[in-house]
């Protein structure tokens, strides 16, 4: 049984991709050390979540099958220090923490003594001014056809009666997701890493990581990178446009690669003059007066903070114009797109090309399968034929073949 | 007077089997209760046992104890809003200022319920997947013998419907298969197909919603590939020879090329029934394999709701141009291609506007009813294999 566990739980947005990728590509030194990160697969931990909440995610959830389970034994089995991190356990509603938390070997109030598990829940939280305009591009790169506009009313319906409004505060709302999630875990466990503001040290953000997860003076392996690149305005309108046209004609098993990874990630990321996606200035009078409360409520009640709750406050609204990407420029998008359609191109020659390889090695295959055939066939025919000549019937046989295949005799 | 304590005492109320509306519960002190665990359940979980509780009374029943702890205790499935807070609980001086606003439970919406029914009727449906298949008996292995006499064929077409034909033709002795076989391409009125398309869709990936499904692709200006009679015709004449399609219009007609008594067919299960279906096989989805759901689920709901769930649905009005293109232009090339018909191919067009009364789509409270026979009556393990392990 894990002695400890450091269950990271969301929210989406604040350097998790990055965090999990050092994790997993450092699993086996962690191991050295008495840390656990159970992961066969880099998204191990993310279908152990989509099946804990029985959520279907573009037909991945197939491939979550009893995911939850298997990763709560693996803990369960380890004698020391686990981790699990995934940021989409923040939407996990009472019923599936209360199970999730069973799993792991909690007990009451946080119990330890009778053998309970030292549960640590670990929330990374950055201000809304930017988690807003980042869910909205999240939700785009994930086939969404609404705007900025409209998603912006969604998540300000206070029945949150739209699975948009009903996710986005699942994920981002931290008193809800504490009082979910921590209903039942003393608050010296809970720790609450807040991203430092923009422009700060690069390095800060995993710093804290390091310091809340116990990382600190292990030999790690920071090199890799699996960040969640961010779009600008007329990029994100760019992929909008192309989720109303082809989204419906796109399975997920397709949408994924071309447009969200090699569309998305691996080519418009890298437009970053353009003007980037912000919180339009009307909006934010209400989200300050949100995080204020939020600040006041966390600040009450006495979590470890590791960073600062002032960071959840954001940048004012700047000064200069704001660019809606309901109304995005359109020289600009038309740029973007035409870096798109060569992208599409360059990724299309590229599979024309393996096809043709793959085709020239299947040939050579076919014509090897052949010759590997041949002489055993050309020796039963010649052994048939012998048989046939050693006898009186069997020429006359052959006669009779021969004179109907209209061939002389060789 | 405590808010929770009303609240408890009205759960223990539901589970001794009340239908008093949260908002009928007295506030005089009179119905409060003690608190039987930590947390209250959803106002979704005890709404939905509330209306269980009417269901079962509408026909003299009580919901089983154990069912109605099953009911307070489920999870809600899919994305949209978790557990919701009861309105009218929170004392004073209690924050709750964060999450959804608290809800009364008559007030929720019927897919809200529903989001609870298909959570709780897919552990049921796993937990039948759990008991181990019997082998096949020794008649069933020799029914499963292709005998050589029997004309080669095989089965395409509707593939809601051609499973089914192939089942039953199997159990007649006449097992698909065998050398250069001919081809029968099971085909109807292109209405007819787009249901069927959308059931066994519904069936083996669950996902859209009748009306999302004809939007998606109508909207597209194509045929779902299910639908698409005319590529599979192609398909077909690819695979077995073009001279080797029958384009099958009349059952009767088949069945005598066969010489059989009857071509059987799929369950009849309604628009409510099929939209129940595509809800539960979401959740179903992470309980077990992908390939095991659709066998799953036509061996236990497939069964259970046949004849149910009211009339087929039929498309909105707004796409009739739509499906008479498409229907003459499967007409067109069905006839074309120059395939034998068993029947008559106009009964691929859309059949007369006069016949039709309106549109049908699944509603949420009769998908609900459904649900609510299902959770009174759970599906079991089939007798059959019950007796099987018995012996």
């Amino acid at each position: 049984m894990s002695r400890r566990v450091l269950l990271h739980v969301g929210t989406p947005k604040t350097g998790t991709s990055y965090l999990q990728d050092v994790l997993y590509k450092n699993r086996n030194r962690l191991l050295k050390d008495g840390i656990l990160y159970p992961a066969d697969r880099f998204d191990a931990h993310f279908l152990a979540a989509l099946d804990l909440m029985r959520l279907r995610w573009g037909g991945l959830e197939a491939e979550a099958v009893g995911a939850w389970e298997k990763l709560a034994a693996e803990v369960r089995a380890h004698d020391g220090t686990a981790i699990i991190s995934h940021e989409i356990f923040a939407s996990a509603s009472r019923s599936q923490v209360a199970r999730a938390l069973a799993a792991l070997g909690h007990q009451p109030g946080g119990d330890t003594s009778n053998g309970g598990t030292e549960i640590h829940l670990v929330l990374s939280v950055r201000d809304l001014v930017r988690q807003i305009p980042a869910e909205w591009q999240e939700n785009v790169k994930h086939r969404a056809r609404f705007g900025y506009g409209r998603f912006l009313e969604l998540i300000q319906d206070p029945e949150r009666a739209h699975r948009v409004g009903a996710w986005f505060w699942g994920v981002q709302e931290i008193p809800d997701i504490l009082d979910r999630w921590g209903a039942d875990i003393p608050p010296e466990r809970i720790h609450l890493v807040t991203v430092p503001p923009s422009g700060g040290s690069p390095d800060l953000l995993w710093d804290r990581f390091s310091t809340t997860f116990g990382l600190d003076g292990l030999d790690l392996k920071l090199t890799t990178r699996r960040a969640n690149p961010s779009l600008g305005v007329p990029e994100s309108a760019l992929i909008r446009r192309i989720n109303r046209v082809a989204a419906r004609d796109l399975p997920p098993q397709h949408y994924r690669p071309l447009v969200r990874e090699l569309l998305a990630h691996r080519t418009l990321s890298k437009r970053t003059k353009s003007a980037r996606l912000g919180l339009p200035p009307d909006q934010y009078p209400w989200v300050h007066e949100l995080t204020e409360s939020w600040i006041a409520e966390l600040s009450r009640r006495g979590y470890h903070v590791v960073g600062d709750l002032e960071d959840l406050r954001g940048a004012p609204a700047p000064s200069g114009k704001w660019v809606d990407p309901d109304h995005p420029p359109e020289r600009q998008v038309a740029a973007a797109a035409v870096e798109a359609i060569k992208a599409l191109l360059l990724d299309n020659a590229e599979a024309h090309a393996e096809n043709d390889r793959l085709r020239r090695k299947l040939e050579d295959a076919r014509r090897e399968l052949v010759r590997a055939r041949t002489p055993r066939l050309m020796r039963s025919m010649e052994w048939t034929v012998q048989k046939l000549e050693g006898s009186g019937k069997g020429r006359q046989a052959l006669d009779v073949y021969r004179k109907a295949r209209k061939r002389a005799p060789r | 007077m405590s808010g929770r304590g009303r609240a408890w005492g009205w759960v223990a109320a539901l589970r001794a089997g009340a239908t008093t509306p949260w908002l009928d519960w007295p506030a005089d002190g009179s119905g409060e209760g003690a608190a039987l665990a930590a947390e209250l359940p959803g106002a979704q979980q005890l709404a939905l046992l509330r209306r269980l509780n009417a269901h079962a009374a509408a026909s003299g029943r009580t919901v089983p104890a154990a069912t109605a702890e099953r009911v307070l205790a489920a999870g809600v499935s899919g994305r949209g809003r978790s557990e919701l807070a009861l309105v009218g609980v929170a004392e004073a001086g209690e924050s709750g200022q964060f999450g959804p606003r608290p809800v009364d439970p008559d007030a929720l919406a019927d897919d809200e319920l529903l989001r609870v029914a298909s959570a709780l009727i897919a552990d049921d449906i796993a937990a039948v997947a759990a008991v181990p298949r019997p082998a096949p008996g020794i008649v069933d292995r020799v029914r499963a013998v292709r005998r050589p006499w029997v004309r080669s064929f095989v089965v395409v077409g509707m593939p809601w419907r051609a499973d089914a034909v192939r089942a039953d033709l199997t159990a007649q002795g006449h097992r698909p298969g065998g050398r250069r076989p001919t081809a029968y391409l099971l085909a109807d009125d292109l209405e007819t197909v787009l249901v069927q398309a959308w059931t066994a869709r519904s069936f083996d990936q669950g996902g859209a919603s009748w009306r999302g499904f004809v939007r998606a692709n109508a909207g597209a200006g194509h045929l779902p590939p299910r639908a698409d009679l005319a590529r599979m015709a192609r398909s077909a004449a690819y695979k077995y020879g073009a001279e080797r399609v029958r384009v099958v219009l009349d059952d009767r007609l088949m069945a005598e090329e066969l010489g059989v008594h009857r071509l059987g067919g799929p369950p009849r299960l309604g628009v409510h029934a099929v939209d129940l279906v595509r809800r539960v096989g979401e959740p179903l989805g992470l309980l077990v394999p992908s390939a095991d759901r659709p066998q799953l689920l036509r061996d236990t709901l497939g069964t259970r709701l046949d004849g149910l769930g009211g009339p087929a649905p039929t498309l909105p009005p707004r796409w009739d141009a739509w499906l008479s293109t498409q229907a003459e232009r499967t007409r067109h090339d069905l006839a074309a291609a120059r395939y034998p018909v068993l029947g008559d191919l106009d009964r691929l067009l859309p059949r007369p506007l006069g016949e039709q009364a309106g549109s049908v789509a699944p509603v949420d409270a009769e998908v609900l009813a459904l649900a609510l026979g299902l959770l009174l009556d759970p599906v079991t393990v089939p007798a059959r294999v019950k007796a099987k392990e018995r012996s």
